[in-house]
This record gives structure tokens, sequence and C-alpha cells, in this order.
């Protein structure tokens, strides 16, 4: 790799921000190891990285999070400290979050006006001016609203956009955007970029922090790659491929292919007919198969997790049949779902997933303890070895079992949640959304994981995924949820990403 | 040290740079093993509430040479003992993750009351009937915090001020005493708290077996195990397939349970049944369960510290009479240490890297 500065044009020579050898360290970790960053004005620098690689540490030192770094970081020449919030909000740095940081009760101007409400007579609010400027900021982001209507009335693009318009309302330089994507649709994407265009010609330098390559190859001019803290390279945009990006992420070869024997077809597993809860979904009917993934698509809102969450036990039922092995049953809890050998693999892995202040054994042998017990003895031994041999099949880092899981990155959080569900080795087990917010390297595994339970312990798997590739790529067949009803149903050789997209759609 | 790995790792970080991203180790892989809370952590968390108990006796001897003998030895335990009764089963709000058991100065009270009332029927019929009517309370408090998701600290508050007024008006605002002449089950009674075993008095005794029991709970039962992951993390226990509902219901139970208990021995003692012997009891439990190292957002701890946290406790009142502060300023310095220990266990927390999670 040719560093930039060989073929430079003067900008580089002036950059914005500079951030020279920067170290974090959290408890028994360093999280960013001394890390060089150049950010010139008017550039939309991608930062990209793995769960865990150090980028979100990174920015949040720019953002003023820790007073504990070390190294040097200077904004248009000048030595800086950001040791608290307000130090970088002084020096022209704005951040914006994968969770937005909105007060959802508050009104538009309220949140984007907060800290700096205009006043009169020195208490009083100026609503002409808070009028005036608030609709100033929105302009900036192309918005007109009532700035009067709660946040929480706003679409999840409206409200992004809210926040953008926040965040320049301090006239930053430096404006760091962490997946500001994730929420969106395709069209709302594609409008945001224009902004960001927008933004980059009034002389803005943007950090773009982003899990999707094809977007970072659109709106980048330079991207850097972080790994393990430290920084791999950075480099124009034109001189890198997607390979070359992946491989500075993961540090190796990644083998993008993996094959798929095509499979026997064996006895029905699992039986669904009629199933209804009045206002959510109708008449679902589907069957599965021992050993089949099943791929379950529909747009976010479309019914398909409520209906996961029914069959689980976790939401209540008001009409139909379930069938597990030729037996019928009713879903009544969670717990006595589980007792029947029905796993669900939730999608928010933090709030309901993983108990974060415990280690990674006491997290795994979490959903065993009623089948570890006798009489109301529970005897740790039976499980002793569950948590290894969970760590060593998945690859989990570090392979100490009594790390605590806090401190983990996403993706071994994400293959802890899925050893959990493993652990106690269900016939039917639910994935929602296995590997969202998940590094390539985890992703690879988790996949690998899946398809090896179906195919070698006859595990049947229900697959919800908004990421169509992995959708198509596990699947032996889907089916499609639109509006709280089954409307198609593809098989194997059907599948591909643009009619599953079509379909959830309705067109 | 920061300072030579920065060096270190730079020059790693220019040969991955020139090598092409070849390299698949960078040398932070060897940090991540360590992510773990760090030795001295789990021993001072463990250990640290007997040293503080430590620090006080060697402030009592230094004091007064009155203070490092057998028979103030066996004062200070006597004192403790009641309160260690106590947080055998209070513990367990508080490691599930409920904050404490406000109504405990009104089960106490109610044991007793109950338990007098019954000695015409007999000793054990009385002690027996004591029990189960302030256990009662917990198993009513379980179910409107466990299955109706009452806001623990509320309820149980309305609890305590309800059954005060209805023992009052119970009792026309009179006190009941039990009927000692010789002969009787009221003497057996009265003699409860005064009775030894092999010179140890029995609620000595009944608190080392319920703190014992306690500890077998929290360390072996299936119950202990849920109680922990309830404690952590309400939503995720629930997620893992755990009666969450169950578990908080046998917390309260089992708070209400040893209350019961230590309400008997307390009636005993002051050889009268009347609403306000409870007095002090919550404050003081919350005060030992924290001071002993549980966390009061939950699943954090274990009984031996909040056994420690009870001595400590006791430690400083016997202290504090010595030195000849009135009670009620002894008040105040168990208040300080409250505010303290929360204060300090918030800090702790946060160190621990709770907020980056």
């Amino acid at each position: 790799m040719k560093p930039l500065q060989d073929r430079v044009d003067c900008d580089v020579h002036n950059p914005v921000l500079q951030m020279n050898q920067v170290s974090k360290r959290y408890p028994g970790m360093l999280a960013v190891d001394s890390v060089s960053l150049d950010i010139i004005a008017g550039e939309v620098h991608a930062l990209l990285g793995e769960n865990g690689a150090g980028k979100s540490t990174l920015m949040k030192m720019l953002a003023g999070s820790f007073n504990d770094y070390t190294g040097e970081i200077y904004i248009e020449g000048k030595k800086v400290n950001l040791h608290t919030p307000s130090m970088a909000k002084e020096n022209g740095i704005a951040m914006i979050y994968q969770e937005l940081s909105l007060a959802a009760p508050l009104s538009i101007a309220d949140n984007i006006l907060v800290g700096r409400l205009p006043k009169k007579m020195g208490f009083l609010i100026d609503s002409k001016k808070l009028q005036s400027e608030t609709q100033k900021c929105l302009a900036k982001v192309g918005l007109d609203l009532d700035i009067h209507k709660p946040v929480s009335q706003l679409s999840p693009h409206e409200a992004q956009l809210v926040e953008i318009a926040k965040a320049l309302g301090n006239n930053p330089r430096i404006l760091v955007m962490d997946e500001p994507t994730s929420s969106l649709s395709h069209k709302e994407v594609e409008r945001l970029f224009t902004i960001i265009e927008d933004l980059k010609k009034q002389g803005l330098a943007i950090i773009y922090i982003s899990h999707h390559l094809p977007e970072i190859f659109r709106i980048a001019d330079r991207v850097s790659v972080m790994r393990d803290g430290v920084k791999v390279f950075t480099s124009t945009i034109g001189e890198v491929t997607n390979e070359k990006l992946v491989q500075g992420m993961v540090g190796k070869k990644i083998d993008a292919f993996y094959h798929r024997k095509t499979q026997k077809q064996r006895e029905v597993r699992f039986k669904v007919n009629g199933l209804n809860r009045y206002g959510f979904f109708k008449d679902i009917s589907f069957e599965a198969r021992k050993g089949e993934i099943l791929g379950v698509a529909g747009l976010a809102g479309s019914g398909r997790t409520e209906i996961m969450r029914a069959i689980s036990g976790i939401d209540p039922i008001d009409k139909g049949n379930l069938e597990l092995d030729g037996k019928k049953f009713k879903p009544v809890s969670l717990q006595a779902s589980m007792d029947l050998g029905i796993c669900y693999l939730t999608e928010d892995r933090k709030k309901q997933g993983l108990f974060l202040r415990l280690d990674i054994k006491e997290n795994i042998l979490s959903t065993l303890i009623k089948r570890h017990t006798k009489g109301i003895i529970y005897s740790s031994h039976i499980g002793e070895k569950i948590p290894d041999s969970m760590i060593k099949k998945l690859e989990i880092m570090p392979s100490d079992e009594s790390a605590q899981v806090s401190n983990l990155s996403g993706g071994n959080q994400q293959k802890i949640l899925l050893a959990k569900c493993l652990a106690i080795e269900p016939k039917l087990l639910i994935l929602d959304e296995p590997t969202r917010g998940v590094d390539i390297g985890a992703k690879q595994l988790i996949h690998e994981t899946i398809i090896e339970l179906a195919r070698e312990t006859g595990t049947t798997i229900l697959l919800i995924s908004g990421d169509l590739p992995e959708l198509v790529h596990l699947s032996d067949r889907c089916i499609v949820i639109k509006d709280g009803q089954l409307i198609h149903e593809m098989k194997k050789e059907e599948l591909n990403e643009e009619d599953i997209l079509l379909r959830a759609n309705g067109e | 040290m920061i300072k030579s790995n920065v060096q270190h790792d730079s020059t790693i970080q220019q040969e991955i740079v020139k090598m092409g991203q070849e390299k698949t180790e960078p040398q932070t892989r060897k940090n991540r093993g360590k992510i773990k809370i760090s030795e001295f952590q789990i021993f001072a968390e463990k250990t640290g509430v007997y040293l503080i108990a430590l620090l006080l006796i060697i402030i009592g001897g230094i004091y007064s040479d009155q203070f490092l003998t057998a028979e103030n030895f066996l004062n200070i335990t006597r004192n403790a003992a009641l309160l260690g009764i106590v947080v055998a089963g209070a513990s367990f709000v508080t490691y599930v993750g409920h904050y404490a058991d406000l109504s405990i100065p009104a089960i106490i009270p109610l044991s007793g009351i109950v338990s007098v009332t019954l000695l015409p029927y007999g000793i054990y019929v009385a002690i027996i009937g004591g029990i189960l009517a302030g256990t009662l309370i917990g198993v009513m408090n379980g179910y409107v915090v466990g299955y109706l998701k009452a806001n623990p600290i509320l309820w149980t508050l309305a609890v305590a001020f309800f059954m005060e007024g209805l023992m009052r008006f119970a009792m026309s605002n009179n006190q009941i005493y039990p009927d000692s002449s010789p002969g009787t089950s009221g003497e057996s009674f009265v003699a409860l708290y005064r009775s030894s075993f092999l010179g140890i008095p029995i609620y000595v005794i009944a608190m080392f077996l319920m703190i014992i029991a306690s500890a077998y709970i929290y360390k072996k039962t299936r119950f202990g195990k849920e109680v922990k992951l309830v404690g952590s993390s309400y939503d995720v226990a629930e997620g893992s397939g755990i009666n969450t509902r169950k578990t908080v219901f046998y917390s309260f139970l089992f708070t209400a349970f040893s209350a019961s208990v230590a309400g008997i021995f307390i009636t005993s003692f002051n050889k009268t049944g009347v609403y306000y012997l409870g007095q002090g009891y919550d404050f003081q439990a919350v005060t030992a369960i924290v001071l002993g190292g549980m966390t009061l957002s939950g699943g954090r701890g274990n009984i031996i510290g909040v056994l420690g946290g009870v001595f400590v406790i006791g430690l400083l009142a016997n202290l504090m009479t010595f030195i000849g502060i009135h009670p009620f300023q002894q008040n105040i310095v168990i208040g300080t240490i409250f505010i303290f220990v929360v204060g300090l266990n918030q800090y702790q927390l946060r160190k621990m890297g709770r907020d980056h999670g």
C-alpha cells in the first residue's frame, strides 16, 4: 500500500483533524492502540472494521467520552484536549450515533436547540427565534416539518435527519456518523447520501462508519481500516477493492463460497396450521422438515417477528394449531416451549439475550438450569464441560470462560447468544437476525454452525433475516410474510434477493 | 508502561501495513485474554467488610480495655444476631434486583402479636402460627410485586403503613403481654430468648443456621442460580426460559419468613407484642446487605459478605455505646455509612465497565 502522502493534493498537508498515536485502554484490554489518522475538510472518510476493532472507541474519544486517552489530537493544527463532551463540541466535533439520542416526547425544536434555547428577558423562551433557528437547521438537511411535532411521531428516517440537523446546529467542522443507514430503507439511504454530498461541499469533514461495503464505495473519498485496535491502512477509495477491504478487516482471506450439499427430504418435524393473533397476523400455515432451514422473509413490521414470538410462547395465540414431531402443543410460555425443545434466539441481544455483567460460562449455562437440577439441588458438574466445548466450537474470543460478557465485541457476544441456544440441543430453533451487527468473520462462523446444526443433528431452523444474501444463502426454502399474512413460498432453486424483496414489498 | 506499549505496537502496525495485511495476529490479541475483573477486586469484594470489622475491633481495643472481652463479644453477637436472622432472607430481595422489602418492620411485630395471641393453644402452635402469619405477608408481597409487577419499594412501604394501622386498630392501640406465670406456654415463650444451648443463646444458633441455609440456597439450589440470573437482568432471564415471577415471589416469601422468625425472638425478648417492635430493621437490613457487598441493582455479592455487614453494624453500635454516643446520633452514623457505601458501590460498578456494556 502506497501511503497517501505520496500522491497528495495540497489539502492533505492541512488536515482539519489529526490524531497522532492515540491509545485508549479499558480495564484489561487495549481497545485503541496508537492509531494515527488524518481527516481533511470536505472529504467523507469511511472507517471500517469488524466489531471490536476499536472504531467506536476511537470515535468516542473524539466525542470527548474519555479523559484518560493517550496521544495527541490536533484540530486545524492546534493541539486540543477532548476530555469531556463539551470540549469536543467547542472544538467543532459532532456525533451521530447508531441509536438516536433524541428525546422522543419533546418537540423537534426542543431537541434541536437543547441547551441553547433562545431566550428573552432572561428566562422566557423567544418563540419567534425558536421557529427561525429550528427551520434554519432543518433546511440544512432538506426537511420541512412542523417544529412543534414531537419526535416520537416522526418516521425513523425523519428522526435521523433531525438528529443530523441537531448535530449541525453547533456549526461543526467534523461530523461523525456511526452506521447512519442501519434503520433506513433503500430510498431513504439515497436521500441521506444526497445530504451528505451537500454537507461535503460546504466543507465539512465527515467520518462515516459502516459495515456496508457498497455504501462505502458509493459515498467515501478515503477509507481507513481498523483491526484489533490498530489501524491497518488508509487509502483513497479508487485504490481499493472490495476484497482488499475485507482482507484488511478480517486479516485472512475469506472464502466467500461455502458449499451446500443438496438435502434429501426428511420427515416433517414442525407444522403450523391456521395460526392467528388478531391485529398481528392471520391464517399462517406452513411446515418444516427435520434438518431444514426455512427462511422467513418480510419487511420490518410485516409480522414475521410476531409470528415467531407466538410460536415460541412469548406472545399469546388467538387461534390455530401447532404440531412438533406429530404431537400437538400449545405454546403457553417460553419456559414450556423450551421444555419441548423449541428455542428462540432474540434479535435484541443486549436487552433480552445476554447477561452482560456475568461471565461466558454463566451465560451459556443459563438456559440449562432446570435441566441440571435434581429435586431442588442444582448440580453444577453435569454441565461443566459445555461452556468450554462451545467456546472451542464457535471460536469465542477470549477463550476464557470466566471473561465478563460486556467487555466482548458484538461478534463474540452474538456467538455466546447462539451457544446459549445450542446448549439446550433444540429440536426447533428460531433465529431472529442471528448476524445483525456482526463482523464478517463471526458471521461466516455462525453461518457454518447453523448449516452444520441442521445437517448433522437434524434441527429444524426457522431463520428470520433482513440480510437478503444471508437468507438466500442459508435457506432451503423461504416463506414471505407481508401485512401479517404468508403470501408466498419459494423453493431453494427459486431463491434470489430481488424476488424476495419484490414479494416482500407486495409486487 | 503504556508508553512502552505504544512504541512496541506502532512498529507492529507499520509492519502490518508493509506486509499487506498478511499478518493475522496483531499483538493486541494477547491483551484480550485478560478481560476479567481483577483478582484484587474480587478479593476486596469478598473480604473488605471483614477488614472493616477488624479495624473497628482494633479501634475498640485501643479505646477501652473493656472492649476486647469475651463478654463484650457475646454482647455484640447477641445484638447482631437478630439482624442476621432478618438478612438471611431479606438479602434475596436485594439480590433478585428488587432493592429492599420495607414491610419488614410490620412483619416482625405481626409474627410476635399473632404468636402471643395463640399462646393458649400451646407454645408450638403459637410459634408456628406467628411465623405463618408473617410469611403470609410475604406471599402477598411476592404475588403483587412478582406477578402483578408493582414497584417493590412503594408496595412494601404501603404494606408497612397499612399493617401498622391494622395492628394498632386490632389491639385498640394496646400492647399484648404473654402470661408468663410458671408452667404456662407463656413462660416458655418468654424463656425462648433467654435460653441457650452449650452456653450459646438459641437465637444466635438460629442465626447461624439460617445464614448457612441461606448460603446453601444461594450456592447449590436451582432457585439460587435463578435468583442470580433474574437479579443480573430480569428481561434476559425471562428470555432464557426462567420463571422470573416465581423467583421474585419466593424472594419476598423468604424475606417474610426470616423476619417472622426474628419477630418471635424479638417479642420474646421484650415480653410484649406491640406494633413498633420492628422499627429500624428495614433500614439496618439494607445497610448490612449493601455494606456486605450486595449491590442494590442485584445479582452481585454473597451472604457471607452480608453476615460481615451485620457484624460491622453490631460492632459499630457497640463501639458507639462504649464511646458514649447517644442512640439518635448513632442513627446519623449508620445513615452516613449507608450513603457512603451506596455511592462507592455505584462508583465500582461504573469502573467495572458496566456503562460500556
